[in-house]
């Protein structure tokens, strides 16, 4: 127990068990797990939490291939097969959709990442921890507004009425002359949309990469920097090499829910002039499926974007693997 | 220092399993006695539950509100209300999976779902053996009401008697009183008086209240997009039957999204908006911001329908300026064309109340209901006690004293008295009672006259009116109305239609209002091309189908 201090921290490490077991090898999986054994038993609610409430309902499945009706049990349903996949992917705005989906989720993932990693690098390189402090405070309240209030914030803030102050400010600094209706136009609708999930999920994201340059060994620093590194270097060559293990595992997990590319947004700033580029996977999936009534199909949809959800993060992962960088498993 | 982990690490262990164990745990199901001889308990004081999913509103027990409490002394019954809070699919949903439901519920939009699930009971009976006073009321309605397979399983609300027009008016083309008074108050009948008359008031005054005048406000936010597209069969005289139209002779319905009328008013919006009258932000705002918009004052005028605008009229009767409120005109494009924007008499038979199948004593239930349809107690629920709340003149005319209508308007009087709970979503009747007074107080002319201001007395004088909706044609009686009040099985091909049409009309027609006119036919014939695509012609089939039903008397 007692180790010798290294670098001036202390290392913590599991000792062997003394009391009430046998020394165990530490090199065994069992021996291991053994030892580690409250931890385990600590862990069990939450396994147990996550076996009843999302494996379980997993044969709730079956009713994508039928025509579900409350009211009758299930093995008395109407067996129709694959026609709820079929309605799924013949339907003529379904590809449509599909784009949207990918493009609106893609963006917020490079946006969200490269805006977060840059927020924490320089948030890192602050000295006043007061200024530090009160930046991340400010940045990471739009989290805790909802959707709703959000939007309504956003779409005033877009108004060509005399509210509007994106559309008031361009027009003062002279950059238009007729204030623009932004929500109007279907091609701006991505950018718009990128912009209100930076702004709302910044300060949040950011806060794991602070946490993560934390743990980045300050005596790189002051190696680099006894090197001749200037504060740039010293960001590109130290900082961002150290936080590559969380990037690459956020990654990895964001990849995999590549289809969510959200609801809320596109259902309150989305509108019928905006609708090829607002609607998305979900947007269908509520008014063909769980408006109507049609737990079938919104089932199948489901079933749909699991399937390639779990494609995804195994293939992120693995190609991971193969750069040899660090993976999620 | 070795923290002492292991002494009460088994102790907190056991702790959270112990509370996930009794989060799991099942309620034990109450159980109560079934009433076997309803005479003999017939005054034994019993708790049914309740659950409205129509509104939102504080839940409680009617006994706790002086209406509920005389209508328990009456019946010895007081029903446990609760309200629906958040999604309405989601909480029948549960319902209908659990197979578990309040003794009497109000379903509203989610009937369909109901029904399906066979929740409710029979009433055919029930109502036949213990409720006479019910049949007496539902008897013009009664063979409106079974389903398809011969039983009752809801009790619609309303049954009307006699016909009185909405006080909060139905749809029409309001216009700012300043705008009419600044012309002389000219008679307004024609789509193109009345945008002229905004054309020429937005010359003069390019300003009002310190902003941009505006000309013409619409609204197209999500399931209100209705507001853009009714008004078209509106002005060519018929009433708004939502996708169709009916003709009155043949009794053919046809889909109104391409038709001439529509067309005809989506070319005027383009037209309007070319000439800088329209707000290009309404096509794209959300209903708060119209809402806001329409209480600045700036506005000059919009369609829209009195329950919709409610909390917009009150800020603008707060604000005092009698020149910045509205007065609506029921207008047609076409001089001499009748308006038909009244909603003919209705039974909605897709409405209403039902006893479901976990109800431990549906005869006591029915019972109530049977009582509460008395007239002198629908006088009690919707009127009050006389001297306490509404007075009755000399010719027998109820009336209400500034005081009582001060009192009524109090949302914690209406919810300590009852009104509240009563004053709809219970079997009831409509329209007019045996001596001619109104059923509700705000259709009684006497009492909607109080509450005029001196600018609502000024105009209705300028144009010859004792009450606002006095601008209407009355309805022409048609059987079938209104064909989008027919039961649609879920996931139907008629649904599909709807959302598909919906959704085809909220990308199109925002797109030709800002087109530049010349572009205006070419995508016209675009829309319509795309229209056609879908399956028109099935729908109308259905239609169709319903109102023949209904024409021979069957319940659709």
């Amino acid at each position: 127990m007692n180790e010798p201090d290294s670098g001036g921290r202390r290392e913590l490490r599991p000792s062997p068990v003394r009391r009430g077991g046998r020394a165990l090898a530490r090199k065994t999986r069992w021996g291991k797990l053994l030892e580690q054994r409250t931890l385990l038993l600590m862990s069990v609610p939450f396994v147990l939490w996550l076996i009843v409430f999302r494996y379980v309902p997993l044969w709730g499945w079956l009713i994508a291939f039928q025509h579900y009706r409350p009211g009758k049990r299930l093995l008395q349903q109407e067996w129709v097969g694959f026609d709820h996949f079929k309605f799924l992917f013949q339907d003529e705005s379904f590809y449509l959709v599909m784009r949207n989906t990918l493009a609106m989720s893609l963006i917020n993932l490079t946006l969200g990442f490269a805006t977060a990693i840059m927020l924490a690098i320089m948030l890192n390189e602050l000295r006043s921890a007061f200024f530090k402090r009160t930046v991340q405070t400010i940045s990471y309240l739009p989290h805790f507004i909802s959707w709703v209030v959000a939007s309504s914030m956003i779409v005033n803030a877009l108004s060509t009425d005399t509210s509007g102050i994106v559309n008031g400010l361009l027009l003062k600094v002279g950059l238009i002359r007729e204030p623009i209706l932004w929500l109007a136009e279907g091609k701006y609708f991505w950018g718009i949309l990128g912009i209100s999930e930076v702004w709302k999920n910044l300060g949040w994201n950011t806060i794991i990469y602070l946490a993560a340059i934390t743990t980045i060994d300050p005596a790189q620093y002051e190696a680099a920097e006894i090197d001749g590194a200037n504060r740039w270097q010293r960001m590109l060559y130290v900082t961002l090499p150290g936080l590559k293990p969380v990037i690459v595992i956020l990654l990895i997990l964001n990849l995999g829910n590549l289809l969510e590319s959200g609801f809320e947004p596109q259902y309150l700033l989305g509108n019928g002039l905006t609708a090829d580029y607002s609607e998305n996977l979900d947007l269908f999936v509520l008014k063909y499926g769980i408006a109507m009534g049609n737990f079938s199909f919104a089932t199948a949809a489901g079933m749909f974007k699991t399937v390639i959800s779990v494609v995804l993060l195994f293939g992120a992962n693995h190609i991971a693997r193969k750069l040899g960088q660090p993976r999620l498993f | 220092m070795k923290i002492r982990t292991r002494s009460y690490m088994p102790f907190a262990m056991a702790l959270v399993l112990a509370s996930l164990l009794a989060g799991c745990a099942k309620d034990g199901g109450d159980s109560a006695p079934a009433s076997d001889s309803a005479q003999a308990e017939a005054s034994k004081p019993v708790t049914f539950t309740y659950f409205n999913a129509a509104v939102a509103g504080k839940d409680g027990n009617t006994n706790e509100t002086v209406l509920g409490k005389l209508l328990e002394e009456q019946t010895g019954v007081n029903f446990k209300i609760e309200h629906l809070v958040g999604d309405l699919n989601t909480k029948l949903g549960v319902m209908v999976a659990s197979g578990e439901y309040p003794d009497v519920v109000v379903p509203d939009s989610g009937i369909d779902k109901m029904l399906d699930a066979k929740a409710f009971i029979p009433l055919n009976d029930l109502i036949d053996r213990y409720a006479p006073n019910l049949k007496k009321l539902y008897a013009p309605y009664w063979d409106q009401m079974p389903s398809e397979d011969g039983n009752i399983y809801i009790i619609p609300f309303a049954a009307s008697h006699g016909f009185v027009p909405d006080m909060y008016q139905p749809g029409a083309f309001y216009i700012q009183r300043g705008v009419l008074k600044e012309f002389g108050y000219p008679k307004v009948k024609t789509l193109d008086e009345y945008f002229d008359l905004i054309k020429r008031y937005k010359e003069k005054h390019p300003q009002i209240n310190g902003g941009d005048t505006i000309g013409f406000e619409t609204l197209t936010d999500d399931w209100r997009f209705f507001t853009l597209t009714n008004p078209a069969p509106n002005l060519n005289g018929l009433p708004n039957e939502g996708e169709v139209y009916v003709d009155k002779d043949t009794h053919l319905a046809y889909a109104t999204g391409d038709k001439p009328f529509m067309k005809r008013w989506i070319r005027k919006l383009n037209e309007v908006n070319s000439q800088g009258l329209l707000d290009k932000e309404s096509l794209v705002a959300k209903y708060d911001q119209y809402i806001a918009k329409l209480s600045t004052g700036r506005v000059l005028g919009f369609f829209d329908y009195g329950w919709q605008i409610i909390p917009a009229m009150q800020n603008l009767a707060q604000a005092g300026n009698d020149d910045r409120q509205f007065i609506g005109f029921p207008l047609v494009f076409d001089q001499g064309t009748k308006d038909q924007y009244l909603d003919p008499p209705t039974f909605a038979t897709n409405r209403g109340i039902g006893i479901t199948t976990s109800a431990k004593d549906p005869v006591r239930i029915i019972q109530y209901f049977d009582n509460m349809v008395k007239e002198e107690n629908q006088k009690l629920l919707f009127w009050g006690e006389k001297g306490k709340t509404y007075e009755v003149g000399e010719n027998g005319r109820f009336f209400r004293t500034e005081a009582q209508i001060k009192q009524a308007a109090s949302p914690e009087f209406l919810q300590s008295y009852g009104f509240a709970y009563y004053s709809y979503y219970w079997p009831m009747g409509a329209g007019l009672y045996e001596d001619g007074n109104a059923y509700f107080p705000d259709r009684q002319p006497e009492v909607v006259e109080q509450s005029y201001t001196e600018g609502d007395k000024t105009i209705l004088e300028a144009y010859g009116l004792k009450v606002f909706t006095d601008v209407y044609s009355p309805p022409e009686t048609r059987k079938w109305y209104p064909v989008w009040s027919a039961n649609k099985q879920q996931g139907s091909p008629e649904q599909v239609f709807e959302q598909k049409k919906t959704d085809l009309q909220r990308k199109a027609f925002p797109r030709l209002i800002l087109a530049s006119p010349d572009q205006f036919d070419a995508m016209w014939d675009e829309y319509v091309a795309a229209f056609n695509k879908l399956n028109v012609k099935s729908y109308e089939n259905w239609a169709n189908g319903v109102v023949q039903d209904r024409l021979d008397g069957k319940k659709r």
